[in-house]
């Protein structure tokens, strides 16, 4: 079936089986292949995009649900020009070792940080708990985030 | 995963009537956290996806006359954004945010879970000592019951293979009422419950008045403990009879032993946490 | 660095900049129902980390940029021209003879164009200390996660539907899985011979037993350890490809290439000249990559198929069918004084270690070389055992054996401290090694820090305020 939605503000389509995830249509047909997939059952948060507005597990979301939506991958976050301070700050914090889990991360903490832009660091905690981390031990990704929001609520206030 | 068929039918009826016409080879498809999952692994004999999680007649949450109304088809994500839930059933948001993780939370629903019925569905204790009740439809048209007669055994509702789920809705007189939920996971995050709770009760001269119990992952279904509930009916409240109440708790439960924790560890949760909860929900009676 | 030039020296200083932390705020940080975590974590600025012009400077890691765009190349993000996808049938029984394997019937299915048995591999064993371990079992299965059989096609739904049609028949044997049931004359042989026993080792200093009889008191606990998979977020994955020279190039998640690539030069009979390995960007490994797994089979559903081919393990196989930390049964008898100073120690270790022996030959020598722990002991026995059972193939995992034997040794010293009424620091800063004590294996020890680390950290945290 053919499935048409808007990824990263381009239209994108590809003719997939129904039962197609949105993950896999992600890598495989429109070769981003940013969102990871790392247990395929929606634990892991690697293969987390955003979809009209909240992140959700590509992995379990079926293509065709996305279909005439909006979704925001990694791919999405940096413009030509300039990396969203989430990436800014993520590697000038050192924040990802293997970097596998990064994908995910980032998006579920713009997420966050769209909606709440200067959390606690329980509440970066608690948006976060969706995607797994198995080598830094999360405290620089936190340190990341809370600090990316700093710059991002200082350029608002800015503009 | 095998090769399936997906339809997005327009409305309610629609739905119905393809679940009647593909009988056991469809299944309905909401967030699809637990069903994509299932699918993926043992998809049984599932051939057709019914996706129902955009019907306009399952989604919304409004106060009308006979109380707190919300579709099936509502996520976590909305309950816990959502100003009305906030302020009148302040323990259904907290039973939502304990669901998985945010990701799980943007995309599953509060009917998924009750349908799905495992015995620790987050959602149950704290909708059922609320006296919530669920509407279902099917090819014989509506009809409502009382949420513990929705249950019937791990994994199995009283649905029909056709049927589905509309809506929950919390009574009138139940809205504001002190209640507490909580839930005790191996982790704080993407964990399955090891025993969750739910309290809910007023205060009435000093007396407790309707109270309510109800615990989940303990049997087969989520269940209200009656027995605790007519102990502590009319009474004033004391540690003793908050104590006996949870002492009753875990006598009416039969909790599993399995690589999670064992039984024994399980009734001591029930014991604490029953007693947690009413504790709870007596401050804030007092308080208000 | 002090150097006589000044004009060195000034710029020396110049470049040396304390850079001030960009981390949020300094004050603890108390998280409701959590232990309050201060953020960031204070690391003290010791002295000699600011002479220099590299030490103590931030770094950004070289990765770091591509990491948080998301362009990282893993091994699953890299597709070739009509490339296949392999999947592998795992073994139903934990322990069982392959009498048949019939894969007729997938050779048949459109799309899938090769099949593998292990009796098709050229040379069917390797491993880096004995070569026990097959590339798909043949003929005998030793656990659940042992390959029997591979298919590669065009797509892995079909590479999984394809697995269902191949028929094994097996004669299921009886298996053993507790490794100490394993120990016995009577149990299951999982490699044949008359004892699952497969790699031993002993350390002995001083006199043991006469030193336990000259003890005034004599703890005995046995403590296990559970088997733990490392959980890498990025599954195993490889692809292997054939150029039209007769060479094989093997992409591939695994950590020690040369080792794999002599590995593959076993297996596949072929001279390491016509294999080329390239290890790319991993996503987690902790140990648990340092081996090859399904490398020979992709190379032989490639040559066979002459396309590409790619397998990527799911979450499954990963538990079941790469290796996991070995659990460890330890017996620990010690003999203390009354002051707690520790005049012998007697362990007894067996290894689980599972069906083949992979890591194993270091873990068991890391694990009883540590096993006394870091304290002074001049009378020490230790026995260690490694034996099959019918379970996933335990190999390295960060650590070696070391996290099994301190968390036995570590308990005993807090068992034997609550015992005797004394300081559980007390006890460790009395036995703990010092400059130019000797090991377990009377190796003289130097730039030992252990007794002020000890005593640096429980200031730090309040050790004598918590004990009051």
């Amino acid at each position: 079936m053919l499935v048409e939605l808007k990824v990263n503000g381009e239209p994108r389509s590809a003719n997939v089986s129904p039962e197609t995830t949105l993950l896999k249509m992600l890598r495989e047909y429109l070769n981003l292949t940013g969102a990871k997939l790392g247990c395929d059952v929606g634990d892991c948060g690697t293969c987390t995009v955003i979809v009209d507005g909240v992140s959700v597990n590509s992995c379990l979301m079926l293509a065709a649900r996305a279909n005439g939506r909006e979704v925001t991958t990694i791919e999405g976050l940096a413009n030509s020009d300039e990396l969203h301070p989430l990436q800014e700050k993520f590697e000038e914090h050192g924040a990802l070792q293997c970097g596998f889990c990064g994908p995910g991360m980032l998006i579920s903490a713009m997420n966050l940080l769209d909606k709440n832009p200067d959390p606690t660091v329980f509440e970066v905690r608690d948006a976060l708990s969706g995607n797994l981390c198995r080598c830094t031990g999360y405290t620089k990704i936190i340190e990341a985030v809370i600090d990316a929001g700093r710059v991002m609520n200082t350029e608002q206030a800015n503009s | 995963m095998r090769t399936l068929d997906y339809i997005a039918p327009e409305s309610a009826a629609a739905a119905v009537a393809l679940l009647a016409e593909h009988g056991e080879k469809a299944c309905p498809l909401a967030g699809g956290t637990d069903l994509v999952v299932d699918l993926k692994h043992s998809p049984g004999n599932i051939h057709v996806l019914v996706d129902v999680s955009g019907l306009e007649e399952f989604r919304g949450i409004e106060e009308t006359d006979e109380g707190l109304r919300i579709g099936s088809m509502v996520t976590y994500a909305e309950i816990m954004e959502n100003s009305i839930c906030l302020e009148k059933v302040p323990e259904v948001v907290a039973a939502s945010h304990t669901v998985g993780a945010v990701q799980t939370r943007n995309l599953g629903t509060i009917g998924g879970n009750l349908v799905t019925c495992v015995p620790s569905a987050d959602s149950a204790p704290a909708l059922m000592v609320l006296d919530a009740e669920v509407t279902v439809t099917g090819t014989d048209g509506e009809r409502r019951m009382p949420i513990e007669e929705f249950f019937v055994g791990p994994r199995k509702t009283i649905l029909e293979p056709h049927e589905l789920l509309v809506d929950i809705l919390i009574p009138k007189k139940n809205l504001g009422k002190p209640s507490s939920f909580y839930k005790f996971g191996l982790r704080k995050g993407q964990a399955l419950a090891l025993v969750n709770v739910a309290a809910a009760l007023e205060l009435k001269s000093g007396n407790i008045h309707e109270p309510r119990i109800a615990l989940g992952a303990v049997a087969p279904t989520p269940i209200r403990i009656l027995k605790a509930e007519e102990l502590l009916s009319g009474k004033k409240p004391s540690k003793k009879n908050i104590e006996e109440a949870a002492r009753i708790a875990v006598t009416a439960s039969k909790p599993i032993d399995d690589f999670r924790a064992s039984a024994s560890y399980r009734r001591q949760l029930i014991q604490t946490l029953t007693q947690r909860v009413l504790t709870r929900s007596l401050e804030i009676a007092t308080a208000s | 660095m002090a150097t006589r030039n000044k004009d060195i020296q000034q710029k020396t200083e110049e470049l040396i900049t304390v850079e001030e932390s960009k981390a949020p705020a300094q004050q603890p940080l108390a998280i409701p129902t959590d232990n309050p975590v201060a953020y960031p974590l204070e690391l003290p600025q010791g002295e000699a980390r600011l002479r220099t012009p590299a030490v103590g400077q931030r770094a950004r890691r070289p990765d770091g940029r591509l990491h948080g765009l998301g362009q990282t190349q893993y091994i699953d993000d890299i597709t070739f021209p009509h490339m296949l996808h392999a999947k592998i049938l795992r073994s139903k029984y934990p322990h069982a003879r392959i009498v048949s394997i019939d894969t007729s019937e997938a050779e048949k299915m459109p799309g899938v164009m090769a099949t593998l048995t292990g009796a098709e591999i050229p040379e069917n064993s390797f491993g880096p200390t004995y070569q026990d371990q097959p590339v798909l079992a043949y003929p005998i299965a030793r656990h659940c996660g042992d390959g029997v059989a591979a298919v590669a096609a065009t797509s892995e739904q079909l590479a999984t539907e394809a697995l269902e049609k191949i028929k094994v028949e097996y004669e299921p044997l009886p298996a053993v899985f507790d490794p100490l049931e394993a120990l016995e004359k009577d149990s299951p042989k999982v490699h044949g011979g008359d004892t699952n026993i497969y790699t031993s080792k002993v350390i002995k200093k001083g006199d043991v037993e006469k030193a336990l009889k000259e003890s005034e008191h004599v703890f005995h606990r046995q403590f296990r350890t559970q088997m733990v998979e490392h959980v890498p977020l990025e599954p195993h994955a490889s692809i292997a490809s054939w150029d039209g020279n007769g060479r094989v190039t093997l992409w591939t998640s695994l950590g020690r290439i040369t080792l794999g690539r002599e590995d593959l030069s076993r297996t596949l009979k072929m001279p390491q000249s016509k294999i080329r390995l390239i290890g790319t960007v991993v996503g987690g490994n902790f140990g648990g990559k340092n081996e090859i797994t399904t490398e020979p089979v992709l190379a032989l559903l490639s040559k066979k198929s002459r396309r590409p081919v790619k397998l990527v393990f799911t979450r499954g196989d990963e538990f079941i069918s790469s290796t996991i930390r070995h659990p460890f049964v330890m017996d620990y008898t010690t003999g203390v004084n009354n002051d707690g100073k520790i005049l012998a120690r007697k362990i007894r270790l067996v290894l689980d270690g599972g069906s083949y022996c992979s890591w194993t030959g270091t873990t068991i020598g890391k694990g009883s070389i540590l096993a006394p722990g870091p304290y002074d002991i001049e009378n020490i026995l230790v026995e260690a055992f490694a034996v099959y059972t019918n379970k996933t193939t335990t190999g390295a995992m960060r650590g070696f054996g070391a996290p099994q034997v301190c968390f036995a040794y570590e308990s005993q010293m807090d068992d034997i401290a609550h015992k005797l009424g004394l300081d559980p620091l007390e006890i460790r800063l009395r036995n703990g090694f010092s400059e130019n004590s000797l090991s377990p294996t009377s190796q003289t020890l130097q730039s030992v820090a252990l007794k002020e680390s000890l005593a640096q950290a429980a200031e730090r945290f309040g050790w004598k305020e918590r004990q009051s």
